[in-house]
């Protein structure tokens, strides 16, 4: 059997070419993605940084060691799921094969043995090509991360032979998972099905393919449902798990879905002949069709449905922040030329929030002996709390913000999911000196990402710390006082930028946008490659295996031109059928920001990324057709109408 | 409608009758009030209609009939390779009717071999690697000199590095046949072995099985070779020792020695 597993694997190659692929580019991600994730385990501090920035140095390294950890996982689940539908496609293709060797006397272990045979040659050609495309990715994962600025520039990988047995093991493990289902049908195949195509060769639908698919359709109904009632919080979780269960569902059910949608494109068979058979084909070539669209679907409904949320977080944050503030300008000064605002003529109100270098050590004592300490070193902020809430409208939900006099502390917006509660104690570092202070409030979540995680009081901090912090200070112009004037006095002080409120939150909501398109980039870019694999392959392998039909539609009449055309047409069908049905998943999972959640109706549309899809699918298709059927066309037909093999 | 029983070979001028006249030897494949349904309701076909016939050893039958007929529904509920609704299947000496699959596929390794119309050779393998496949799936140790031995009995002795698609559709169809009598069955269902071919390597196929019927006479201790053969061709029918005629469902004829244009004639009057 597993000779007969290479000999099939040596012959039949092209069937496999796909799935090999995306054993290397698996193995390749998983290998560089712990590599760095290794290089990340140990930050590289420069000597002198001060704890601030210590603390930023090492919440980059974390962060980044958490999305590699997510890469390497979307890698793993990606490749099983390609390897998987690629399988199934070649069982499918290769059916009539197996229901011979039943035939001939092989029995269903024999069956199991021989495919089992064939995912594990894929594992470990693939596991050996993974590894020599892991190196140059590993540079690249790394050039990736420290020029979006995810980390820094002294950012290196760290190398480790052990991690390549690990390679090998996870090769052959996403070889051998992703064959499972489409084995275990093989096992199923009849002899007879050897002498004519019935029964199961016919059916697409396998009870796997139903259960799968209307369990993900009704979770992503039930879903949908809930969205007119759901918070902004429940929004972003029903689009998260719309795009995910959508995507899925609808995958599993494409050779059904496809083809109905299909009937959609019977207004284009006016346009002649070709565009009929193409359509004819389209609805005919199910497990063709479903394939081609599968990888089409989950790309688009994923890539679309998450950045759009995530998207839509950062500018619903953008709003929220602008709602709670009651002022017309921000400037951005260090903290002690910040003192100086308050006597401008026309200021009414500023509040100053200085971002303290310093870190806070918080005990936690929630009745038991043991408690939790937790150090943070980023998102201190001092503030004067009576000047915060003349400009603020957002107040604690636990305790005022009027305690933060003396040593106290205020747990802020970004630490309110961390269950810091009230009465904790909290220790400063200053640098030089400790100080003990004490939680007095509780301030509520906000939608922004990366809000303030304390306020402090601004005594704490001394002059020199002062002068070298970055300061916000918000400002509210008298009434009567043109703000333009006001503007324009602050400027004149010339100690840094002054900009009005909805410039200031809407450069946040740009930083946060393009933090979150890095991670989009590396993540979504992988699947946009796991997918563009997958369109690929199927492609390649319907095509390869339609030379007989190619040729028959020769000799009908049709020149290999009209057959390469027919053929494009189809393909372009398929498509605009799995980018569409991508789509509707994408604007199902979003329709609970549609509802207006929290009082914030945003939707943040990310138009130039589906304009990009579409027409990366329609390219990708268009040259994968062109060049599988004319290199199917190639032959003179009637040597391929002949053959039987 | 069954055949004549065959016996095992008798002492020369010994009658039947005599009590040292060997006893008959049973059927290599029978199938007793055999029916087939297909769907159900109005759609229902009844391709098998209460069909008995026996295939003795050491004989060669033909099964032709109009399109529809239920000539191929014969051969596959014959070979356990479909169900039957009613009636009794019996092959190789065992009830086949309720076979559970290991059952069938033990069958399949040690008492049957099949050559179909488009010879369905395994593209990957050679012609050499093809004729030990089933003694390989049977899990027998490898005789290297029995496929060789096949290989040169069916004349391709010179042919065994060879893949299918080195090979002519006669040279294909001759792996077929001696891929499927390698591991000696006792029966030789072959569908269409003729209909893929031109006129002279069709001749060759048939000699072939000629062959095989006539010299596997059962005195080397293997059973005398039953061949059942559905084919749509009068020569091809007519190499065999008999063909039987079907027409819906059922049994209608049978002739024995008949040449091609008797075949023929009885087949367009069935087609009429």
């Amino acid at each position: 059997m597993w000779r007969m597993s290479w000999s099939t694997f040596r012959e039949r190659w092209t069937l496999f070419a796909g799935a090999l692929l995306t054993v290397v580019f698996g193995v390749g991600l998983l290998q560089a993605s712990i590599m760095v994730s290794l290089g990340a385990e140990h930050p590289r501090i420069p000597a002198g940084s001060t704890p601030g920035e210590t603390a930023r140095i090492k919440d980059a390294y974390e962060g980044a060691g958490s999305l590699l950890g997510m890469t390497a996982m979307l890698a793993c689940f990606l490749a099983v799921f390609i390897i998987g539908s690629t399988f199934a496609f070649t069982v499918a293709q290769r059916r009539a094969d197996l229901a011979l060797l039943r035939t001939l006397g092989a029995s269903r272990p024999q069956v199991v043995t021989l495919l089992f045979g064939e995912a594990l040659l894929l594992g470990l050609l693939g596991s050996a090509g993974g590894i020599l495309f892991g190196i140059p990715l590993m540079w690249a994962q790394a050039y990736l991360l420290t020029s979006n600025g995810i980390l820094p520039d002294s950012f290196a990988p760290h190398w480790d032979n052990g991690v390549l047995l690990g390679s090998v093991a996870a090769g052959v493990g996403m070889a051998l998972t992703g064959s499972i289902a489409a084995t275990l049908r093989a096992a199923r195949v009849r002899p007879l099905e050897a002498l004519r195509d019935i029964g199961g060769a016919a059916r697409i639908m396998t009870p796997g393919r139903w259960i799968w698919g209307v369990g993900m359709l009704a979770l992503s109904v039930a879903m949908v449902a809930m969205e007119g009632g759901a918070d902004f919080l429940g929004a972003m979780l029903i689009a998260m798990g719309v795009s995910f269960s959508g995507a899925i569902g609808l995958s599993a059910l494409s050779p059904l879905v496809v083809p109905l949608a299909g009937h959609l494109l019977r207004p284009f068979t006016r346009f002649g002949p070709l565009a009929e058979l193409a359509q004819a084909n389209l609805r005919d070539g199910k497990r063709r069709a479903a394939a081609t669209a599968a990888p089409m679907i989950v790309l688009t409904a994923l890539v679309v449905g998450l950045t759009a949320m995530l998207g839509t977080q950062a500018k619903a944050g953008g709003v929220d922040v602008k709602r709670k503030i009651v002022g017309e300008y921000v400037v951005t000064s260090n903290g002690v030329d910040a003192r100086r605002i308050a006597s401008v003529p026309g200021v009414a109100a500023s509040s100053t929030a200085v971002t303290a270098d310093i870190s806070l050590t918080v005990t936690e004592n929630n009745g038991t002996k043991r408690g939790y300490r937790k150090k943070v070193q980023a998102g201190i902020i001092a503030i004067d709390p009576a000047a915060y809430q003349a400009t603020h409208t957002s107040r604690p939900v636990s305790g005022s913000l009027d305690a933060l006099r003396g040593n106290a502390v205020v747990a802020g917006p970004g630490s309110a999911e961390d269950g810091v509660r009230r009465g904790s104690t909290a220790v400063a570092d200053l640098g030089d000196r400790k100080v003990r202070l004490k939680v007095v409030a509780r301030m509520p979540a906000t939608l922004e990402n990366n809000a303030d995680a304390f306020f402090v009081p601004n005594w704490l901090l001394s002059e020199d710390m002062l002068a070298k912090a970055e300061a916000e200070t918000t400002v509210k112009v008298a009434s009567g006082t043109s703000p333009a004037d006001v503007a324009n006095r602050l400027r004149d002080l010339r100690i840094g930028k002054v900009q009005t409120v909805s410039a200031w939150a809407d450069a946040r909501v740009g930083e946060q946008m393009k933090q979150n398109n890095s991670v989009m980039m590396v993540l979504m870019g992988l699947s946009a490659v796991y997918a563009i694999v997958a369109i690929i392959n199927a492609m390649v392998i319907a095509g390869t295996e339609r030379r007989r039909e190619f040729a028959v539609a020769r000799l009908t009449g049709l020149s290999r031109r009209q057959v390469v055309r027919s053929a494009l047409l189809e393909a372009s069908g398929v498509t605009l059928i799995g980018v569409g049905l991508g789509l509707v998943v994408a604007l199902a999972a979003l329709g609970g920001f549609l509802f207006g959640p929290d009082g914030l109706e945003v939707l943040s549309v990310p138009w130039t990324l589906i304009v990009l899809i579409v027409l990366g699918a329609f390219g990708i298709s268009t040259l994968t057709s062109t060049f599988t059927t004319r290199a199917a066309t190639r032959p003179a037909p009637v040597t391929l109408a002949a053959a039987r093999e | 409608m069954t055949f004549a029983s065959a016996h095992a070979a008798a002492p020369q001028g010994m009658p039947p009758g005599h009590p040292g006249y060997p006893p008959p030897m049973p059927p290599a494949v029978e199938l007793r009030s055999v029916a087939r349904r297909y769907g159900s309701g109005d759609t229902s076909v009844t391709a098998l209609d209460d069909v008995s016939i026996a295939f003795p050893p050491g004989t060669w039958t033909a099964v032709m009939g109009p399109s529809g007929s239920g000539k191929s529904t014969l051969l596959h509920c014959a070979a356990g390779l479909d169900r039957a609704d009613e009636g009794q299947i019996i092959l190789a000496g065992r009830d086949i009717t309720r076979a559970p699959e290991h059952v069938l596929t033990e069958l399949r390794r040690r008492s049957l071999g099949f050559v179909f119309q488009n010879f369905n050779l395994v593209g990957a393998l050679t012609a050499e690697q093809n004729v030990a496949l089933p003694m390989r799936l049977a899990g027998v140790r490898l005789d290297r000199r029995a496929v060789k031995r096949a290989l040169a009995d069916v004349g391709l002795g010179d042919r065994g590095n060879h893949r299918p698609r080195e090979l002519s559709g006669g040279q294909q169809q001759r792996v077929a046949i001696a891929r499927a009598l390698v591991t000696r069955p006792a029966v030789l269902f072959a569908d269409e072995p003729t209909g893929a071919l031109d006129s002279r390597s069709a001749r060759t196929v048939l000699e072939l099985m000629r062959t095989v019927v006539d010299e596997r006479t059962g005195q080397d201790g293997a059973a005398p070779q039953c061949i059942v053969m559905v084919t749509h061709d009068p020569v091809a029918a007519a190499a065999a020792d008999a063909v039987v005629f079907l027409r819906d469902g059922r049994l209608v004829d049978r002739l024995a020695g008949a040449s091609a244009r008797q075949v023929a004639d009885r087949l367009a009057t069935l087609e009429d």
